[in-house]
């Protein structure tokens, strides 16, 4: 285990592809129920060209991935995302985390989610986008995983 | 009138836990397994980071236009940002107490022109002893017309 210092990266953690079965399930979890996410027609008719996630699903496993990164969610302060861009199905979503300051017992990591897929036909998406940028503070705790330079599962 | 906050109320259940946990693609056992949860200091399952987000299960967006009145046009919303901030994290078999309120609500001037109007919604979430646990900021833009004009 290495203590963490600012410029410190976390392991890549990559979720997806997305289903439309992962969004389904989220709306069902959340209660977030707009047919934009999960009714393709409707979707379409409000000038979207497809459904597309709702952002609390990428920011869940921002998340999730911050967690691991930090020895389990125990330590959470404060966790803030910004969206940048919309997730379709199909994307994968590759966290990444850089810690930013490491002081008196807590941990500030800054995060960043790209999604990264040929989007929907119609839009001419890059392959590779932010998708959410995102702060995570902790308290400090006895199992911090980073592995500079390394980008695993 | 509108009114200045919303009084609700939001169980944390396991099996709502356990779903939204797989939701987010979860692994770590102390969101499933009473017992790895008490191994790591917890008196019961926990639930996830952004788990409080269920609360549109017990308060919709219908209910909380209604009552707060920030008079938005959700033809021209988009989700912005959002925060949290925890004291601790939720656990299975409390009922948390919330009130949420309109914390913001300022229009600026776009850099692509037209103004943007962010709307912030501020939920506390307290326990049975009156205790804050978490706080969820979550803040909506308008923008001044169509987006996908």
């Amino acid at each position: 285990m290495t203590l963490p210092e600012p410029g410190s990266a976390f392991p890549e953690r990559t979720f997806g592809p997305l289903g439309r079965v992962d969004i389904v399930r989220y709306a069902g979890a959340s209660g977030d129920f707009n047919p934009i996410h999960i009714d393709a027609p409707y979707a379409r008719a409000a000038g979207a060209p497809d459904v597309f996630a709702m952002g609390m699903l990428p920011a869940g496993y921002l998340a999730h991935a911050a967690s691991d990164w930090l020895g389990g969610p125990g330590g959470f302060r404060r966790y803030k995302v910004r969206f940048a861009a919309r997730v379709w199905p199909g994307d994968l979503l590759a966290c990444t985390g850089m810690v930013t300051t490491v002081a008196g017992g807590h941990i500030v990591v800054a995060l960043t989610a790209l999604r990264r897929g040929e989007g929907p036909e119609g839009l001419s998406l890059p392959d590779e986008e932010i998708a959410l940028t995102g702060e995570v503070e902790a308290e400090l705790g006895s199992s911090v995983f980073v592995e500079e330079g390394e980008h695993g599962a | 009138m509108a009114e200045v906050s919303i009084a609700f109320r939001l169980p944390v259940e396991r099996a709502k836990i356990r779903e939204f946990a797989l939701a987010v693609g979860e692994g770590n056992p102390i969101f499933f397994d009473a017992e790895a949860a008490r191994r790591a200091g917890y008196s019961d399952i926990v639930a996830p980071p952004t788990f409080s987000v269920t609360q549109m299960w017990h308060l919709s967006r219908e209910e909380r236009e209604e009552r707060l009145g920030a008079d938005l046009d959700y033809a021209r919303v988009l989700h912005a940002e959002q925060e949290f901030l925890y004291n601790r994290l939720p656990v299975a078999g409390e009922t948390l107490d919330a009130t949420m309120r309109i914390s913001k609500d300022v229009t600026k001037q776009g850099r692509r022109g037209g103004e943007l109007r962010f709307v912030t919604y501020e939920s506390r979430f307290n326990d049975a002893g009156g205790e804050e646990v978490l706080r969820a900021l979550y803040t909506l833009v308008q923008t001044s017309k169509d987006p996908r004009e």
